[in-house]
């Protein structure tokens, strides 16, 4: 033998190279795979869609209920009977809970007096996320502020830093306190926090939030903020409208008119 | 012993070292998927969108399955709940929506189906705490 290690391993690794061509040429499973592209796209670009909504309160009728009763049944919101272990996705504050902000002299009395829709805002700047140590809550790629249950734990931050007081506690096992049990949706176990998603379970179906679809006086209206065609950005467009504690920064997507 | 046996040897013994890798590699798939090439995927076999329970074959093989479930749950949650990526497509080109519905759209049809496997392992994973079990929506 009068060929030296390096010139041998050299060879040897062409040898090796070769069959890995041979290889991947027979056998399919051995060829680098394919990119598949429809699988990418399946991912949505973040920013693109901010889902906002606007409250129309001239249209909200007085003693009615309905979006909290449908809100709180599809998404199985336990019922304490305690105000103080309350939870709420959605529910009615007088205006100047609503508003603690807006100038309140002289004020019509008729609007000093109207109960105003309250739910998550989803903020574009919630604090919420930025306080949550697990990021259990985060801000989604369409604008939602949404809650991974299973990550939380507790330690209610969140409900500290939302200044709209739109997140609850579950100081219970809610599973016993819900009345009527929605199979479609999950129940939230004792020591989570949880609040509006903005019905992403129903927009990923293409239907409308719950809310929005049981009110009879068509007052809430849904959709793409980023979008200047969209009928929400029309009516904005069109209206003097309201946000929540707007001096905060915290750049609510749910809007007012008064 | 000439220039080009000497050559030849060599590439030899590189392509047997080769071989006997890829046969490790194929050996050491205990229990997991057979490392048989996947039939080439048929239009017709891929819906345009993510369809959630219409299939009358699971996403992987059984004994796979019962390995890996809990990791595919995972990453399912992962996928859907955080970067909006619904859509699984499996090795042969079926197409999934990530969701525990998807899983729930055949397996309810045995109400025990998770609980007997569990059982008999002595796990107690905390699913049911939140969703609704098979049992009780089969009620």
């Amino acid at each position: 033998m009068n060929q030296d290690r390096r010139d041998f391993l050299r060879k040897a690794g062409v040898g090796a190279l070769a069959g890995l061509g041979a290889a991947a040429g027979l056998f399919p499973l051995f060829a680098l795979e394919k990119t598949d592209m429809a699988a990418l796209s399946d991912t949505p670009v973040p920013g693109r869609i901010r889902w906002g909504m606007l409250v129309d309160t001239r249209k909200c009728r007085e003693g009615c209920n309905e979006c909290v009763v449908r809100c709180h049944h599809d998404h199985n919101v336990p019922d304490f009977g305690k105000s103080k272990s309350e939870i709420k996705w959605i529910w009615k504050s007088g205006y100047e809970q609503a508003f603690p902000s807006a100038s309140k002299q002289f004020q019509n009395p008729e609007i000093e007096r109207r109960q105003v829709l309250t739910l998550c805002n989803h903020c574009a700047e919630p604090p919420c996320t930025r306080a949550c140590p697990t990021e259990a809550t985060f801000r989604r790629w369409d604008g939602i502020v949404s809650m991974d249950y299973h990550r939380c734990i507790g330690c209610r931050f969140c409900m500290a830093a939302c200044p709209y007081g739109s997140r609850s506690f579950n100081w219970q096992d809610p599973r016993p306190a819900v009345k009527e049990l929605s199979p479609t949706y999950p129940t939230r176990e004792r020591g989570v926090v949880e609040k509006c998603n903005f019905c992403s379970e129903r927009l990923v179906k293409g239907q409308l939030p719950a809310c929005v679809e049981s009110c009879a006086e068509k007052a809430l209206l849904f959709g793409d903020l980023n979008d200047p065609k969209s009928e929400i950005r029309t009516m904005l467009a069109s209206n003097q409208t309201m946000q929540r504690k707007p001096e905060l920064g915290t750049l609510p997507s749910v809007f007012y008119i008064i | 012993m000439n220039k080009h046996l000497q050559t030849m040897i060599a590439l030899l013994i590189g392509l047997v070292v080769f071989a006997g890798a890829a046969l490790f590699m194929l050996a050491g798939h205990h229990g997991a998927l057979p490392a048989t090439a996947a039939p080439a995927p048929s239009a017709t076999a891929v819906p345009a969108k993510a369809v959630p329970v219409d299939s009358t074959r699971c996403i992987a093989q059984t004994e796979w399955m019962r390995a890996h479930h809990m990791q595919v749950l995972n990453q399912w949650r992962f996928d859907s709940v955080r970067h909006g990526n619904r859509s699984y497509v499996t090795r042969d080109g079926r197409r999934f929506d990530k969701s525990l519905n998807t899983c729930l759209g055949c397996h309810n049809s045995n109400p025990m189906f998770c609980f007997m496997c569990h059982q008999y392992a002595n796990v107690k994973p905390t699913c049911w705490n939140c969703h609704i079990s098979p049992m009780e929506s089969t009620k």
